[in-house]
C-alpha cells in the first residue's frame, strides 16, 4: 500500500508538467499585443514604438518554448509570479483564498453525503413506491438544475424576499473585526477562526453567508449520490448474500443496515470522493454568484482580466488537488471493499 | 404418522405478480413432507418451481411473490401463521439454508468468522469467546484447514470449495434439525462436488438433521437421497423413495428425466432428451402442465390429473401411468433382448 501510494506520488510532478504545458500552450495562441496588455496597467504607455520596446523587454516574442522554459525556471525557484488580480504574489493569494473554499466544501459536504445517502436508501427500500418517485424526482430537479441558476433563485427567495442568507463572506461589522489585530487567523477559514478566537458572533455571521452557497451546491449536488445510493441499494437487495442474512435470522434492519448498505456503499465512496474534488476546484459559479471570496471566484476574475501568471499558479493548484484527491480516493477503496488490493 | 414428520408441505401455493397484475402460479398446490433425519430429494428442471417452495418454507419470497395458500407445518406449528419475529428466531435456528453459488451467498465485505459469529451470537446466547469456539469448532467439522486463519480471511480469498464448507459451516453453527439445501454442488468442480455433499451426508449423520436437497442432478439424487419428490412446473408429479421413482417411475417426465441422464450400462446411439422447455408461469397449460411436452398426451389430459398412490410412499399424478408403466416394461424386453 505504501508502495503504491510513493509511485502514485511520483508520477504527480509529471501529470502537473502536464497541465501546465496545457495551459501554457492556450496562452500562446494569444498574440504578444494582447499578452502586453494584461502588463500594463497605464494605458498611456501602449503606444507607438513603446510597444514593441516592453514586449522585447519582457520577453514576449521568444518563441512559446522559451517563455515556457522560464516560467518554469521560476517555479521552480518556488516564483509562481506576481498576481495582477490578487495584488500580490501568486502562492500567496492562493494560500490566502484558498481556505475559503476550504470551509464552502466542507460545509457542503457534510450534508450532500449524509443526506444523499439516507435518502437513495429510503428511495431503494420504497422501490417504486410514492416516496421514491417523489425523491427521484426531487433527484432529477436538482441534478437537472444549473448551479447558476439555482444559486440565482435562493439568492432571489433568501436573500431578496427573506433576508435570510446574505451573499459575500462576512457583514462590515463582522469584517471590521476581522481585519483588526486582535483576531488571530488560525486555519483562514472564517468560522472556525471564529470558534478559536471565541467570538461566536462572527462565527454565526460567517455560517450565515455560508448558507445560500450550501443549500445551492447541496441541493445541486445532493441528487447524484441519491440517485448512485439508490441505484446501488437496489442492486445488492437482489443480491445472493442478503438472502442470506436473512435465511439466518436477522432481522431487516440488520440485513440492510450491515449486509446491505455497506456494499451498496462501495460505488458510492467513489463518487463522494470525486465529489469532494470536484467542489474544492470547483466552486467557481457558486462563489461568484455569491459573492464570495475564495479560489473559484479568484479564478474566474483571472481568467476575464487575463492574469495568466495567476491562472498558471490556479490551475497547477487545482491540478495537485485532483490528482491528490483522487490519490485519497483510491486509497480509500482498499479500506472499505476488502477485495481491493492496492499493488 | 404426523408425529414423525418433521415439515410437512400441504398444498403449498406461491403467486408472482407480474406488473401487469398477472397471477403467476410459480408454486401451485405442493405437499410434501420430510421426517427427522430424512434426506428428501427436490427434483425438477430450473424453473420448475423448486428453488421458490424452499424460500417459501423459510417465508423469504421475494417481495414480488406471495404464499397465497397452504400450510408448513414444522415440528407441530404453522410457519406460514407465525409473527414475523418467531419466523426470524426458526431461519437460520431451527431450519438452516445453503445455497447455489457460495461465491455471492458469502457477504464480501465480511469476513468468514464475523458471517459465522452474527449467526452463533443471534441464535444462541453464548459469550463472545465461546462463540468464537464454536465457529473455530465449526468450521474444523467441515474440514477447513487452518481454521483461526480462515475465520480472519474474506470470502474471496477462499476458493470455491472452501467457500461451501464455510457456508456449511455457518448453516450448521446452530444445529438445525431441517437443512435445505438449494443445488449446494452446481457450481463447483466435480471432484469438489462429491466431497461436498459427502461432507454434508456425513454431517447430517452426525447431527441427526434432516435435509432437503433441491436438484436437478438425478446422479446426486441416486446418492443421497432416501425419498424423491419430481416437480415439474410448480406441481408435483410424482414422489416416491429412491427406488421406486428409480425402478418405477411412472409419470412420463419422470420417465423422460432418468432417460436423459448418460449411463454406461445401457448402450445408446443418442442420449434421450425432453422435447421443448418448461413453460413460463404465465403460460402453464390448463390441466397437466406437462402435456404440451408429453407422447402420451390425449383429449383427457386438460383436465387436472387425479393422484393415484401405489404404495404407502409411491405416489403419481397422470392420467396415462398404466400406458406410461406398460412401455417402461417394452422398453425393459427390448435392452434385455439386446
Amino acid at each position: 500500500m505504501v508502495f503504491y501510494i510513493l509511485r502514485r506520488l511520483l508520477f504527480l510532478p509529471l501529470a502537473l508538467f502536464g497541465v501546465s504545458l496545457l495551459v501554457f500552450t492556450m496562452i500562446g495562441f494569444l498574440s504578444p499585443y494582447q499578452r502586453l496588455a494584461t502588463f500594463i496597467n497605464n494605458p498611456e504607455r501602449l503606444k507607438g514604438e513603446n510597444v514593441d520596446k516592453l514586449i522585447s523587454q519582457y520577453g514576449l516574442d521568444d518563441p512559446i518554448f522559451i517563455q515556457y522554459l522560464r516560467w518554469l525556471k521560476n517555479v521552480f525557484r518556488g516564483n509562481l509570479g506576481w498576481s495582477y488580480v490578487g495584488k500580490g504574489p501568486v502562492f500567496e493569494v492562493i494560500l490566502e483564498r484558498f481556505p475559503y473554499t476550504l470551509e464552502l466544501t466542507i460545509f457542503s459536504v457534510i450534508p450532500i453525503i449524509f443526506l444523499g445517502i439516507s435518502l437513495g436508501v429510503i428511495s431503494a427500500l420504497h422501490h417504486n413506491r410514492v416516496v421514491d418517485h417523489a425523491l427521484r424526482i426531487f433527484a432529477v430537479v436538482g441534478w437537472s438544475f444549473p448551479d447558476f441558476v439555482f444559486g440565482l433563485m435562493v439568492l432571489m427567495v433568501f436573500y431578496s424576499a427573506l433576508g435570510w442568507f446574505p451573499p459575500g463572506n462576512l457583514s462590515i461589522w463582522a469584517e471590521t473585526v476581522v481585519k483588526s489585530p486582535v483576531f488571530r487567523h488560525i486555519t483562514g477559514m472564517l468560522t472556525f477562526d471564529a470558534l478559536l478566537n471565541g467570538r461566536l458572533d462572527i462565527f454565526w455571521d460567517a455560517l450565515r453567508h455560508l448558507l445560500g452557497p450550501i443549500f445551492t451546491l447541496t441541493y445541486v449536488e445532493l441528487a447524484f449520490i441519491l440517485r448512485i445510493t439508490r441505484s446501488s441499494m437496489l442492486e445488492v437487495l437482489q443480491r445472493d448474500y442478503v438472502r442470506t442474512a436473512r435465511a439466518k435470522g436477522l432481522s431487516e434492519k440488520v440485513v440492510i443496515n450491515k449486509h446491505a448498505r455497506r456494499n451498496a456503499l462501495i460505488p458510492v465512496a467513489t463518487v463522494s470522493g470525486q465529489t469532494v474534488v470536484g467542489l474544492l476546484a470547483g466552486t467557481v459559479i457558486v462563489e461568484t454568484i455569491f459573492n464570495r471570496t475564495g479560489l473559484g471566484s479568484f479564478m474566474a476574475l483571472a481568467a476575464q482580466q487575463l492574469d495568466y501568471a495567476s491562472i498558471m499558479g490556479g490551475t497547477l493548484f487545482f491540478g495537485l488537488i485532483l490528482i491528490l484527491g483522487n490519490l485519497c480516493v483510491d486509497v480509500s477503496y482498499a479500506f472499505i471493499d476488502p477485495r481491493v488490493r492496492l499493488e | 404418522m404426523l408425529q414423525k414428520n418433521l415439515l410437512e408441505v400441504r398444498d403449498l401455493r406461491v403467486y408472482f405478480y407480474s406488473d401487469e397484475k398477472r397471477e403467476l402460479k410459480a408454486v401451485d398446490g405442493v405437499s410434501f413432507s420430510v421426517g427427522k433425519g430424512e434426506t428428501l430429494a427436490l427434483v425438477g428442471e430450473s424453473g420448475c418451481g423448486k428453488s421458490v417452495t424452499s424460500m417459501a418454507i423459510l417465508r423469504l419470497v421475494d417481495s414480488k411473490g406471495k404464499i397465497t395458500g397452504g400450510e408448513v407445518i414444522f415440528d407441530g406449528q404453522n410457519l406460514l401463521l407465525l409473527p414475523e419475529s418467531r419466523m426470524r428466531e426458526i431461519r437460520g435456528k431451527d431450519i438452516a439454508m445453503i445455497f447455489q453459488e457460495p461465491a455471492s451467498a458469502l457477504n464480501p465485505v465480511y469476513t468468514i468468522g464475523e458471517q459465522i459469529l452474527e449467526a452463533i451470537m443471534l441464535h444462541q446466547k453464548l459469550s463472545p469467546s465461546r462463540a468464537k469456539e464454536v465457529a473455530l469448532e465449526m468450521l474444523r467439522l467441515v474440514g477447513i484447514p487452518e481454521p483461526e486463519k480462515r475465520l480472519n480471511e474474506y470470502p474471496h480469498e477462499l476458493s470455491g470449495g472452501m467457500k461451501q464448507r464455510a457456508m456449511i459451516a455457518m448453516a450448521l453453527s446452530c444445529r438445525p434439525q431441517l437443512l435445505i439445501a438449494d443445488e449446494p454442488t452446481t457450481s463447483l468442480d466435480v471432484t469438489i462436488q462429491a466431497q461436498i455433499l459427502e461432507l454434508i451426508r456425513e454431517l447430517q449423520k452426525k447431527l441427526g438433521m434432516a435435509l432437503i436437497l433441491i436438484t436437478h442432478d438425478l446422479g446426486i439424487v441416486a446418492d443421497m437421497a432416501e425419498r424423491v419428490v419430481v416437480m415439474y412446473a410448480g406441481k408435483v408429479v410424482e414422489e416416491g423413495n429412491r427406488f421406486e421413482i428409480f425402478k418405477n417411475p411412472f409419470h412420463p417426465y419422470t420417465v423422460g428425466l432418468l432417460r436423459s441422464i448418460p449411463r454406461l450400462d445401457v448402450e445408446r446411439k443418442k442420449l434421450d432428451t425432453i422435447p421443448g422447455v418448461v413453460p413460463e408461469p404465465s403460460s402453464f397449460p390448463v390441466g397437466c402442465r406437462f402435456r404440451g411436452r408429453c407422447n402420451f398426451e390425449t383429449g383427457e389430459c386438460v383436465q387436472e390429473p387425479p393422484r393415484t398412490s401405489l404404495s404407502n410412499t409411491h405416489a403419481v399424478y397422470c392420467h396415462h401411468w398404466e400406458k406410461v408403466r406398460d412401455s417402461n416394461a417394452e422398453v425393459l424386453k427390448e435392452c434385455r433382448a439386446q
